[in-house]
């Protein structure tokens, strides 16, 4: 074949997006990647990530065997090789519905529910059919950060609101209302949640609704966490109060069942009274199901049993580890020069710590910490930076017991040899 | 209590987007759909998915990879966004056999599928007045999706090809050509897709290569892979199981890069691929740890088979169809899973157009047909023949029912 003279790239006229371009330490995975190639490749000891919500790689953490039973089923019956519908299988749609209304005060329908590609599909598209000219919506600080990008790309404007750490990290409604307008849509919470680790209570949730409601706006409950808590606070779903104000949650078997793999989860609209119908969101999210991707048939044929079958020990096993390793790590943490943390965790697999850079001789934020405790010690903390609080720390703790305990060691070593001679 | 003021409201630019999409589409037939009404089960040859027919099912290596993938554990975690390297170094080997060089493995990004794979192309691609250049007639997605992105399209007729030339101008960024093409069932010809290639050369733009029916050619012509062009015209080549393996619902795709002197890298354009696949969804890791071994292990004599069975079937439509009065097939399909069938509109006494017709024979017949005004060729219909034979026979003796029943005279 011919070889045509290479043409420069000035004649080609197709270039990269600038828009997807996203600094790397704003995004979760951005920042490991940073923070994975810094790490001492001659240092043999095993690397402790307490960076990332990702229980799975750890034996001590397996799913339970009916899952993947239940999958292997689906799979060799034949059945889910063909497309589904595009918002969920209706055995699927119905399990979910079935699943969530047992802790709720009124009973969900399969319409209400979709099913999705992870809560990670079910956030932006939910955002996707919010978004639009001049329409905003509230997010926390802190918050786990897909939610500020899966917006801005959506083309809604981002304003922040403030979760206070002296107060559990309560959301400060008093910053909801200051910054909330006339083309604010929805604000969005997370709950257990992620990156602080507190539960919300009954009243504080009660109190949320009512101000969404004054206001005029919808309240978008991220719940991928929900029901591992494992402190005072009981879990409290946000549909509960969907009578004050109209709700969607996000969900998804992936954090409770340890399998993010999977990748299937759910976008529930809570919606008694109506409202989200009668101005046409029901249907833009089910017009936004025809032009995206979905979960993959086999793994919604075999969500029901899933959810049905999946006994209470397996869960309670689960939880009791990742209840030790968060008390483990709030303890351990105490012990360390230049850290603190306000909250003990209560839910979720992970816990804000704060940074005292003053303590320390060589380091200048927190992002400088985490590099350097990669380089050091091999351990991988994510720099409070990528979830909107400079100069903390989001650790996550769900992680083997042992290697917690490591990662603590390193952690507290770290912390000594670079702290300032008093 | 006044009535209370909510600050949220439909979006109407998902809804003019959707109305595109053949989901959308194939909803509003099925909604004519009622098998206790019309004594008969419904027969769906309204969209390529053959797995519901038992000829048709997907070879058991393919389910024992899968199983396999669940049962070790292995893949309950979070992929990297752009897929595992083992799911991508399977599909970068597989793809590099009918190359005339080497794809490596960071060339493949996996997708939730070959739809998915659109979104991101498009997503990648979209820029303040860029156009891009589709074939007329398209597959739907591709309008819908460049509908959302926004994407200004122009449509171009593959012959003559000086007609893409005039169309396309300073703004242009890609042509998408389908190969074997959805919807018409033509495979094209070696000196065809290099044509394209220089033609895009010319004018400076990338192709991307949609080739999710590779391999599935069942006439005289071979599939070539756009690919083996990719030194003269940097190539996108799209790709999935979904159509090869009889597995749709497994939502599994890939976008390869195939450039071997490196312009898509140059360019940004690799990299914002893989920015875009960070933030996007994410095909089942489960699955991508079965791909290796899906790679490996289908027998040759599976795919065999299965062009073997689409001839039987695209042969027997061809003939069949024949005999349906009011209705053409003009050319005999030698790939993918489709045909076109002209409809005489004026023929018939009470048959507005496609959509009506499509509408009315599945009120009728409980019969699904895709309209042909919804992949750009208004009054023809887009039948899927991927079907068993037996069914393709009562498909054909519903439209002739249907047929005599409107005819004018």
């Amino acid at each position: 074949m011919e070889n045509p003279t290479r043409l420069t790239k000035n004649k080609w006229l197709f270039r990269g997006n600038s828009e997807l371009k996203v600094e790397p330490e704003t995004t979760i995975r951005g920042a490991l990647t940073l923070l994975m190639s810094n790490l001492n490749v001659s240092d043999d000891r095993p690397v402790i990530p307490m960076s990332v919500s990702e229980p799975s790689a750890f034996p001590c953490f397996g799913t339970a065997q009916v899952a993947a039973d239940a999958i292997a089923e689906a799979v060799r019956s034949t059945e889910f090789n063909g497309y589904p519908p595009t918002e969920g299988i209706l055995p699927a749609r119905r399990a979910v519905a079935e699943y969530l209304s047992e802790y709720l005060p009124y009973k969900l329908s399969p319409d209400d529910v979709f099913m999705t590609l992870g809560c990670h599909q079910a956030a932006q598209t939910i955002l996707h059919v919010l978004g639009g000219s001049k329409s905003n919506i509230l997010i926390p600080r802190p918050c786990f950060p897909y939610v500020d990008v899966f917006a801005q790309k959506a083309n809604l404007e981002v304003r922040f609101f403030n979760l206070l750490p002296e107060k559990n990290w309560e959301v400060d409604l008093d910053s909801v209302i200051a910054v909330a307008d006339e083309n604010t849509v929805a604000m969005f919470i997370i709950n257990p949640g992620n990156p602080c680790g507190n539960v919300f209570t009954y009243n504080h949730l009660k109190k949320v609704a009512e101000t969404a409601r004054k206001l005029g706006i919808l309240v978008i409950s991220d719940e991928v966490y929900g029901h591992i808590v494992f402190g005072e606070n009981p879990f409290v779903p946000m549909g509960v109060f969907a009578s004050i104000t109209p709700i969607v949650t996000l969900g998804s078997i992936s954090k409770r069942w340890m399998v993010p793999g999977w990748r299937i989860g759910w976008l529930v609209a809570h919606d008694p009274d109506g409202i989200l119908k009668e101005h046409g969101i029901i249907t833009s999210i089910k017009q936004y199901f025809n032009l995206s991707s979905y979960p993959p048939a086999f793994i919604q044929g075999a969500l029901p049993h899933i959810l049905a079958e999946t006994k209470d020990d397996f869960f309670s096993k689960t939880l009791d580890i990742i209840k030790e390793s968060a008390i483990s790590c709030y303890e351990g943490i105490q012990d360390v020069p230049g850290l603190s943390c306000p909250t003990r965790p209560q839910g979720s697999m992970c816990v804000m710590v704060e940074l005292d850079i003053s303590v320390f001789e060589d380091i200048k934020d927190d992002l400088d910490f985490c590099l350097k405790l990669a380089k050091e010690e091999s351990v991988i903390i994510l720099p409070g930076v990528s979830v909107g609080l400079r100069n903390w720390l989001r650790v996550t703790f769900a992680i083997d017991p042992s290697h917690l305990q490591d990662g603590i060691k390193r952690l507290k070593s770290f912390c000594e040899r670079h702290s300032k001679i008093a | 209590m006044g009535k209370q003021e909510w600050g949220f409201e439909e979006n109407h630019e998902v809804h003019a987007a959707a109305a595109f999409s053949i989901r959308n589409i194939l909803e509003s037939i099925m909604g004519n759909i009622d098998e206790k009404r019309s004594g008969k089960p419904m027969i769906h040859l309204g969209h390529g998915d053959p797995s519901v027919y038992p000829c048709f099912r997907t070879h058991i290596s393919v389910e024992d990879a899968l199983v396999e993938s669940v049962r070790s554990a292995n893949f309950n975690c979070y992929p990297a966004g752009v897929g595992i390297d083992p799911a991508r170094s399977a599909i970068a080997e597989h793809l590099s056999k009918d190359l005339p060089y080497k794809i490596e493995t960071d060339d493949v990004f996996l997708t939730a599928g070959g739809n998915h794979a659109i979104e991101i192309l498009l997503t990648v691609l979209a820029r303040p007045d860029a156009n891009i250049l589709f074939p007329r007639p398209n597959y739907p997605v591709y309008e819908a999706r460049a509908r959302f992105s926004p994407l200004e399209v122009r449509h171009f007729d593959l012959l003559p090809e000086n007609g893409v030339k005039t169309l396309a101008d300073r703004k242009t960024v890609a042509i998408v050509v389908i190969n074997p093409r959805n919807p018409c069932g033509n495979v094209y010809t070696f000196d065809h897709l290099k044509k394209i290639a220089e033609t895009a050369r010319e004018l400076g733009i990338l192709v991307i290569s949609d080739e999710v029916y590779a391999h599935q050619v069942f006439g005289d012509k071979p599939f070539i892979p756009m690919g083996v062009f990719g030194d003269i015209a940097p190539v996108l080549t799209l790709g999935s199981l979904s159509k090869r393996w009889i597995v749709p619902g497994w939502r599994f795709g890939w976008i390869a890069i195939t450039d071997p002197t490196s312009i898509l890298q140059e360019t940004g354009v690799a990299g914002s691929l893989k920015s875009c696949l960070t933030i996007s969804a994410d095909p089942a890791t489960v699955i991508q740890g079965a791909i290796p071994s899906v790679i490996k292990n289908t027998p040759k004599s599976f795919f065999l088979n299965i062009n073997k069975l689409l001839k039987e079937v695209a042969d027997l439509f061809f003939e069949k169809i024949k005999e349906v009065p009011l209705v053409t097939c003009p050319h005999k399909s030698e790939g993918s899973m489709f045909s076109m069938v002209m409809l005489n509109i004026p023929a018939f006494k009470d048959i507005a157009d496609d959509t009506d017709f499509c509408m009315k024979l599945a009120k009728e017949e409980c019969m699904i047909l895709f309209p042909g005004s919804a992949v750009g060729l208004k009054n023809w219909v887009r039948v899927s023949f991927a079907t068993e034979p037996k069914v393709l026979e009562e498909a054909i003796e519903r439209m002739k029912t249907f047929c005599l029943k409107h005819a004018k005279y």
